[in-house]
């Protein structure tokens, strides 16, 4: 897969897992950037392209929510699709991601499958 | 009456403590083994005590509740097989027993434990936050909670591992809230 991917998780475990699980539904990237929170992640943007954002929503100092505002803020991965990976799938969070810019939304536990059918056709478009 | 006292009163006590929230709490142990670590796991019909052993070093991972209910998720387990779950997190990659990401893989499988359990409760679901994970480790430890109304503790049996896992739901009826 070209490009490079973006995880954005306060766990390294965690960023370790979605790197591991992408890789075996068959979207190894060419590179892959890791970001322990969002200042970091919009770091990583304001200075590298990147093909895919995976972001964790409950994480401390900027939540996935807020580093989504912030990435449309400033313009930031402009039409790369942003996936949030997290415990919650209340619906009023659901919606908020969606309307901070989410493409998509994975709920942990994840499986190969639900990566293959929730994220790679955000990839075909 | 203030609305999360509302939306507490239609998740009692009763309820929190029923065979339903146990089978739910089952539930949700039993998919998160399987789809993150490949580990089939089961309740334990007949439990010991619960009791840390003194000798035995253990961890704990604990994230808390607030909002239309407050409390917390806790889980004890040894060591050896905080070890195991890191390691089948990362697809069976050797890990050293002093390893950040031993606690870093028990961190995540409580949030994910406490997650899910508290989004299989309508009640709850979207009304409930869950605090970042906080992990313990030592011999011969005690967890103390504030007040705790009602628990709910299970033991489970995975890989010839013991997991304690315990939900706490705090008396938030008291005066001044």
């Amino acid at each position: 897969m070209k490009g490079t991917v973006l995880v954005v998780d306060d766990s390294a475990m965690m960023r370790k897992v979605v790197l591991r699980i992408l890789k075996m539904a068959d979207l190894e990237f060419e590179a892959a950037l890791e970001a322990g929170d969002g200042n970091e992640a919009l770091a990583l943007l304001r200075t590298n392209t990147v093909a895919l954002i995976m972001c964790d929503i409950n994480m401390p100092v900027m939540s996935g929510l807020q580093l989504l505002q912030q990435i449309k803020e400033e313009k930031l991965a402009v039409g790369v699709p942003i996936v949030m990976v997290t415990t919650e799938n209340s619906e009023p969070q659901v919606r908020q991601a969606i309307l901070a810019g989410a493409r998509g939304y994975i709920r942990k536990p994840f499986t190969v499958d639900h990566i293959k059918n929730n994220v790679k056709p955000l990839l075909a478009t | 009456m203030s609305e999360s006292t509302t939306k507490l009163k239609s998740y009692c006590v009763g309820d929190f403590l029923s065979t339903e929230n146990l089978d739910r709490a089952d539930a949700t142990v039993t998919e998160i083994f399987k789809v993150m670590f490949g580990f089939d796991i089961k309740a334990i019909e007949f439990p010991n005590s619960g009791l840390p052993s003194p000798n035995l070093d253990e961890r704990t991972a604990i994230v808390g509740f607030s909002g239309s209910m407050r409390g917390s998720c806790q889980i004890r387990i040894s060591v050896i097989a905080a070890r195991s779950i890191a390691s089948a997190m990362l697809g069976g990659a050797p890990i050293d027993e002093d390893d950040d990401s031993i606690n870093d893989a028990l961190g995540e499988l409580c949030n994910m434990l406490a997650g899910g359990w508290k989004n299989g409760v309508p009640a709850l679901s979207s009304k409930c936050e869950l605090s970042p994970p906080t992990v313990i480790s030592g011999r011969d430890y005690k967890v103390h909670t504030s007040k705790p109304s009602a628990k709910l503790s299970r033991q489970y049996q995975f890989d010839a591992h013991t997991l304690h896992l315990t939900l706490y739901r705090e008396n938030v009826e008291s005066p001044g809230e």
